[in-house]
């Protein structure tokens, strides 16, 4: 698979992604990457199998431990087949609540891509900026429901906690201030040369490459694709409000970064749209025990893209067949493709900018140069730390703006 | 003691240098310790550092039930580090398992492959549970400063 | 008539034998059955003349007498059309679909790993999600699976 001259680096696995850690497999000539491949399954827990041995409602908290990030979006998924399968309707404004909840979690993981993206770039102002402002909605998502991150809301039939007028009003003020935030952020992104220098014509995918790889989420409407659940096949209160889905053709990381950005804004909106529209009635129907004999499909669109659940029952407490088709790995194939022919200074950014749920831990490497014995153990930090210094050599500096950053506030 | 294991021993307990590693977890533990090295939360004003190798770190921060695949990896970073150190497992998977334990593909808690000095539960554990097992750890080393060889 | 009727319209007129397989669960959802001997060239229809282009997963199925493969197709991300086609349980055997989408070998494999069927012309690559160091023949989602018999171990990878 490699030519001779060529070294070849296995990056990976332990990766603190959840459901999809991945291992590549990456030849180099010189700084130029060649080919990579990749390799999966480092994080398989045996869910799907867990799932047939506990009942709906017990599934609901295990498939909810699938991701911590998107925990919402797979609860929410999964409850919405049973729902399906049993026939079940679900009160107007438990969907409500729902939509509400999804779009706080969409909010609060963009923020943390934004600053795990700016890490990885060597811009750790930005990584300290935008986490301090997630705590806002961190606080607002365990105002309403609890917890920080595994809500537990979503209760088969409805949801199992009500909104306050008082919780209305929280709302609406960490909005107002998020909003700012972003305005911020976005003017950053537009105007900031290192940004842009970092950012822009890496990790390129063409329109064509997109569909062909079937890849979902903000990847693809960064190409041109546009897709979004959420106005293609309306679920939770979705074909009531009023949305944009952002797309544009940059084809690149920076095309993913102002889609993110532009999606966090109509996050801001559609949330005021909830608090405002949101009717007054139950929160949750009865739920008998036993589902009837039943399949069903059900869509999400989550933070990263297109969620996937298929649900099958038997007519027993316990589901049959519990398949998730995750979004990153609908995504994941087209790494290899993004870091053709592109430079190993800009492997953590492409990596990161599919979003693969989290990349902030450390990772081992080992180099062995073909030509010679022996082997050479680098950490993830290290390679990161040779893609800022190589790109200071180009003239990217982000040490100047963290400074300027820092005295600004 | 002479006086250079004193000021070994103070500077380990003042500003412990930590690894950060994840089993096979959900992420949720693990964004939830990031969380409590940013502002707001801010784990470095006690003098605590994310380091991104095994040879620089104390404290080993462990999440998530340890998968099948990951096992010798974990094993193969805590030969890596120096001692004394010490495994503090955050979040209740790595504690107990959670809510995978009897998967196939699981071990079971941290405690099935490693010592652990410290169990941090929850679902996930907030920073605040982190910071505060981290500090009662340290609090337990000042206590007994002969205990911290292994 | 709606979208949904059309599709359904247009995949028994193509063939006759679907008459009465293809069903519309609600709106955006079509489920039809397939017979192996036929699933080919439903499937190329489907992709090829329906546009359904994009697949969103593969679903391998024990029944207990049997397996079932689901694929999930949709068209431009609205409606789903899922060919379930059935297997016997002694020679559960399928063809690859990566001629028509490349995307599809992850979900493939997932199959092969899982559950034993065996995926004609799936090229060679890395195996997932279990271990490579996983026994032969212990397939974790076949339902009378209840664990690594005891001789089995893992070996670390």
């Amino acid at each position: 698979m490699h030519e001779p001259g060529e070294v070849r680096i296995p990056i990976g696995p332990q990766h603190p992604a959840l459901k999809e850690p991945e291992s590549f497999l990456i030849n180099l000539r010189g700084e130029k990457i060649t080919s990579s491949s990749v390799r999966l399954g480092y994080n398989h827990r045996g869910i799907e199998k867990a799932c047939e041995d506990r009942t709906y409602i017990q599934d609901l908290y295990l498939i909810e431990r699938i991701c911590g990030i998107c925990s919402h979006s797979h609860s929410t998924c999964f409850v919405q087949a049973v729902e399906e399968i049993a026939g079940i309707d679900v009160p107007i404004r438990a969907k409500y609540i729902r939509t509400l909840i999804a779009e706080l979690e969409r909010i609060h993981s963009h923020l943390l891509w934004l600053g795990v993206a700016g890490h990885e770039i060597g811009f750790d102002t930005l990584l300290m900026y935008t986490w301090r402002d997630r705590e806002i909605v961190m606080d607002l998502l365990a105002l309403l429901t609890g917890n920080r991150v595994n809500y537990g809301i979503n209760t088969i039939g409805g949801v199992r906690r009500d909104i306050k007028p008082e919780q209305k009003e929280e709302v609406i003020k960490g909005i107002d201030i998020l909003e700012e935030r972003t305005k911020y952020y976005i003017g950053l992104a537009q105007e900031e040369s290192t940004i842009l220098k970092r950012l822009k014509g890496v990790g390129v995918l063409s329109q064509e490459d997109a569909k062909k790889l079937g890849v979902v989420g903000p990847t693809a409407r960064a190409s041109g694709v546009e897709r979004d659940t959420r106005r293609d096949d309306p679920y939770a209160a979705y074909g009531e409000l009023d949305f944009k889905v952002i797309t544009n053709k940059l084809c690149d990381v920076y095309g993913r970064t102002l889609v993110r950005l532009g999606e966090l804004m109509e996050s801001y909106s559609m949330v005021r749209q909830i608090i405002q529209k949101i009717p007054d009635g139950s929160i949750s129907v009865k739920f008998l025990r036993k589902v009837p004999v039943g399949e069903a499909v059900s869509r999400y669109e989550a933070p990263r893209g297109e969620d996937f659940h298929y649900v099958r029952s038997n007519g027993t407490e316990k589901p049959d067949r519990v398949k998730v088709r995750a979004p990153t790995l609908a995504n994941i194939q087209a790494v290899s493709k993004m870091l053709e022919d592109r430079y190993l200074a800009d492997m953590p950014i492409v990596v990161a900018a599919i979003d693969p749920c989290f990349s902030c831990t450390d990772r081992l490497i080992a180099i062995r140069d073909l030509g010679r014995r022996g082997k050479n153990t680098v950490a993830w930090e290290s390679i990161r730390l040779k893609g800022i210094e190589w790109y200071k050599k180009q003239g990217v500096d982000f040490t100047v703006l963290n400074k300027k950053l820092a005295e600004l506030f | 003691m002479s006086m250079i294991t004193k000021v070994i021993n103070w500077s380990r307990r003042k500003s412990p240098w930590v690894l950060h590693f994840n089993t096979g977890a959900c992420n949720a533990c693990d964004i939830e310790i990031i969380a409590s090295l940013t502002p707001c939360y801010d784990l470095e004003r006690f003098g605590i550092l994310l380091k991104g190798t095994p040879r620089h770190a104390d404290i080993l921060l462990c999440s998530g039930p340890v998968t099948k695949q990951v096992e010798c990896r974990l094993l193969r970073i805590y030969e890596q580090m120096l001692e004394p150190k010490f495994v503090v497992a955050v979040g209740t998977c790595a504690c107990t398992g959670g809510v995978f334990s009897g998967c196939y593909n699981i071990d079971g808690g941290i405690n099935s492959v490693l010592p652990v000095a410290a169990y941090i539960p929850g679902c996930p554990a907030s920073p605040k549970a982190i910071i505060d097992g981290v500090t009662k750890l340290l609090e337990s080393l000042e206590e007994k400063p002969k205990e911290n060889k292994k | 008539m709606t979208e949904e009727e059309k599709i359904k319209q247009e995949l028994e007129e193509g063939f006759a034998y679907l008459k009465d397989l293809v069903i519309i669960k609600r709106k955006g959802r079509i489920f039809a059955d397939i017979s192996l001997e036929k699933f080919a060239e439903v499937f190329d229809y489907s992709v090829k003349q329906m546009r359904f282009e994009t697949i969103s997963a593969i679903t391998g199925i024990d029944t207990g007498n049997g397996f079932s493969v689901i694929y999930h197709l949709n068209r431009e991300g609205k409606i789903m059309l899922n060919l379930k086609v059935d297997l016997s349980k002694e020679y559960p055997e399928v063809n690859t679909v990566t001629a028509y989408f490349p995307s599809a070998d992850i979900y493939e494999r997932e199959i092969v790993d899982l559950l034993g069927i065996k995926v004609n012309g799936l090229s060679e690559g890395n195996r997932y999600p279990l271990p490579d160091k996983w026994p032969k023949d212990e397939y974790p989602l076949r339902k009378d699976w209840k664990g690594i018999s005891s001789k089995k171990e893992v070996q670390d990878a």
